[in-house]
């Protein structure tokens, strides 16, 4: 064999300059598909092209689908780059309503070869981490001063009060306001504690016995406007893995909100379905429903769908987060559907116990 | 020869994007004017309304063009319908647009009133439903599917219900005391843009199976209609000017 290979070398007659060049062509080509394969690992978009417009290269983040949005996001970067091949830098930000819904940025930069360097950045999370930082601290502030500043007016009329009758009417809501701030301190506290607690305790925890315990708690509530809590009670053997205290109070904040955003006299549904190595637990009302641009942010510290109604219903804003970070503690999530006017369903999805 | 049909069939797929992208502009604004009319969004009306005159300015412009395809070119055959279809789809995307504004004119003038939950929740319903049709009737353009574009009148039924079902949600409500008869008469005529935006979506993928296959759901009407003349069964009105009466195409859409 290495006598053969030798002999070739001569009948083919190929000079060693030649085969310089297809090492350097191999050489070439190698490198070519490093930066290709370096430039697919992006998560952003990068197109290049050339001085009349044409594609040269682009990146796996930039094949962009058949829907709608697709044809949208394609339409903003033939925009962007035809500003470039005119020689201005330029940038756009489209909104695209979706579903689902996302922010797209692109830009576009002359190269020096007459054509044009586009990027092309899925900006959505940082731009809804943006509004969850500005809504957090407009929320918080209306919490925790709404209570406070009433109490300070409320202090101030009694102080001024010689009429026991109209004290004694001040007085009482005054304890009604300092009840609904420490209600608020304590859910605070609780969701710190949730979240600082690192891991959950992992324990075998009746599913059973979880619905059961959380369904007595919302009890007073729920018989207070009328509403009846179906149990649908799922099999003594079914168990989860973690901490039984946590599970009940997330399954109770659920209930608590389902009894808080349904009619009197209506029906609050509570279950346990297995979803493959997920245990379901699921709430479900027939009440007012969430409006869906709502859906993804109810899951925010004191968030509200209808900042008007929250005082008449009493929460602190907090339940939600707290049911969110006791999903995420058992490495699970919380789903929700709703439609306005026929009710919700909330499944917090824990891992079975094996 | 090979240059100039080269020219004719980018002129012809340049013709086919824009209409894609008109497209994609109506698919898109469908939820944004829904957004408008649940969270009384005056700045995003307005963005609408504004963005209508653009989309009039497109679809003259691409209308243009089909002129210009079918004087300079005399398209035949399956060529001839696609243009003769993006004609017809292109009004079709315009007047969809239109109705998008009239939502969000409707929006203005009900603005301030709340709404029933159950109200809100169809009026999601109608808007998501309205979109997914548009979305259908587009894929079906795009991939020249006439069997996905025969399945968009089952999902135009499901609007047709849901507007029947605001109709009698809408007289709850007033009857309930809790909206005003101004709002009630503004919100049935927002159903009816809906169940009209649908229609469009039906016509769209309509025209698609005429490029595809050379059928249209007309025929099947005119054919009735030929059918009975034949067998005198359409009596006809009687007319002291004109005894002929001129036989007009086109079933119920």
């Amino acid at each position: 064999m290495g006598l053969l290979h030798r002999r070739r070398e001569p009948l083919n007659g190929e000079s060693p300059d030649l085969s310089d060049a297809r090492d350097e062509i191999s050489r070439v080509r190698g490198e070519l598909e490093r930066a290709q394969s370096a430039l697919d690992a992006l998560p952003i978009g990068v197109v290049l092209v050339d001085p009349r417009g044409a594609v040269l290269s682009r990146n796996h983040s930039t094949r962009v689908g058949r829907g709608h949005s697709d044809v949208l996001v394609q339409e903003a970067i033939d925009r962007q780059v035809t500003q470039a091949l005119a020689g201005r830098e330029s940038s756009a930000s489209i909104e695209l309503f979706g579903p689902p819904k996302r922010v797209i940025q692109v830009k576009a930069t002359p190269r020096n070869d007459g054509g044009a360097l586009v990027i092309i950045e899925d900006i959505s999370e940082r731009a809804r981490l943006d509004a969850v930082r500005t809504d957090f601290v407009a929320n918080i502030s209306h919490e925790l001063k709404t209570p406070v500043g009433a109490l300070a007016v409320l202090a101030e009329a009694v102080s001024e009060e010689d009429d026991l009758e109209v004290v004694h009417r001040l007085a009482n809501k005054m304890v009604d306001e300092a009840h609904r701030a420490a209600t608020s301190i304590d859910d605070l506290l609780e969701l710190s504690r949730i979240e600082l607690g690192g891991r959950a305790v992992r324990e075998p925890v009746v599913v059973h016995d979880v619905l059961r315990s959380a369904v007595i708690r919302s009890l007073a509530a729920a018989e207070q406007r009328d509403i009846r809590i179906d149990l649908d009670e799922p099999e003594p053997a079914l168990t989860v893995l973690g901490d039984r205290r946590q599970l009940v109070s997330a399954v109770s904040n659920l209930i608590d909100n389902a009894v808080k955003y349904s009619e009197q006299g209506a029906e609050v549904f509570v279950s346990a379905v297995i979803d493959g190595r997920h245990v379901g637990l699921r709430v479900e009302d027939r009440g007012v429903g969430i409006p869906t641009k709502d859906l993804d942010r109810v899951f925010e510290r004191f968030y509200r769908v209808d900042r008007a109604r929250s005082r008449d219903t009493g929460g602190t804003g907090l339940g939600l987060a707290i049911v969110r970070h006791v999903a995420t503690n058992h490495e699970g999530d919380v789903q929700v559907t709703s439609i306005e006017g026929e009710g919700s369903t909330f499944t917090l999805r824990i891992p079975v116990a094996s | 020869m090979d240059s100039l049909r080269r020219t004719y069939h980018d002129e012809l797929a340049q013709a086919k994007d824009e209409l894609v992208r008109l497209a994609a502009v109506v698919t898109e604004s469908i939820p944004r004017a829904t957004a408008v009319l649940l969270d009384g969004d005056l700045e995003g009306a307005d963005y609408i309304i504004r963005g209508d005159d653009e989309i009039d300015a497109r679809a003259l412009d691409l209308e243009e063009q089909c002129y210009q395809i079918l004087a300079l070119q005399a398209p035949v055959a399956s060529e001839l319908r696609q243009v003769v279809a993006l004609m017809k789809m292109v009004a079709e995307v315009e007047r969809s647009a239109d109705l998008l504004c009239n939502i969000c004119k409707a929006a203005r003038r009900i603005y301030g009133h709340e709404l029933d939950p159950k109200l809100r929740g169809i009026i999601a319903r109608m808007g998501e439903q309205a979109q997914q049709l548009y979305d259908a009737a587009i894929e079906s353009f795009v991939e020249n599917d006439a069997a996905k574009a025969a399945a968009i009148d089952d999902m135009d039924s499901y609007l047709d219900g849901l507007q029947k079902q605001f109709v009698q949600a809408i007289f709850e409500s007033h009857a309930g005391g809790r909206i005003d008869l101004q709002v009630a008469v503004q919100l049935a005529v927002v159903a009816r843009f809906y169940e009209r935006i649908g229609d469009h979506a039906v016509n769209i993928g309509e025209r698609v199976r005429f490029v595809v296959t050379g059928w249209l759901p007309e025929h099947k009407g005119a054919a009735r209609f030929r059918n009975r003349d034949l067998t005198g069964e359409i009596p006809r009105i009687p007319s002291a000017s004109n005894s002929e009466s001129s036989a007009g195409g086109g079933g119920p859409d």
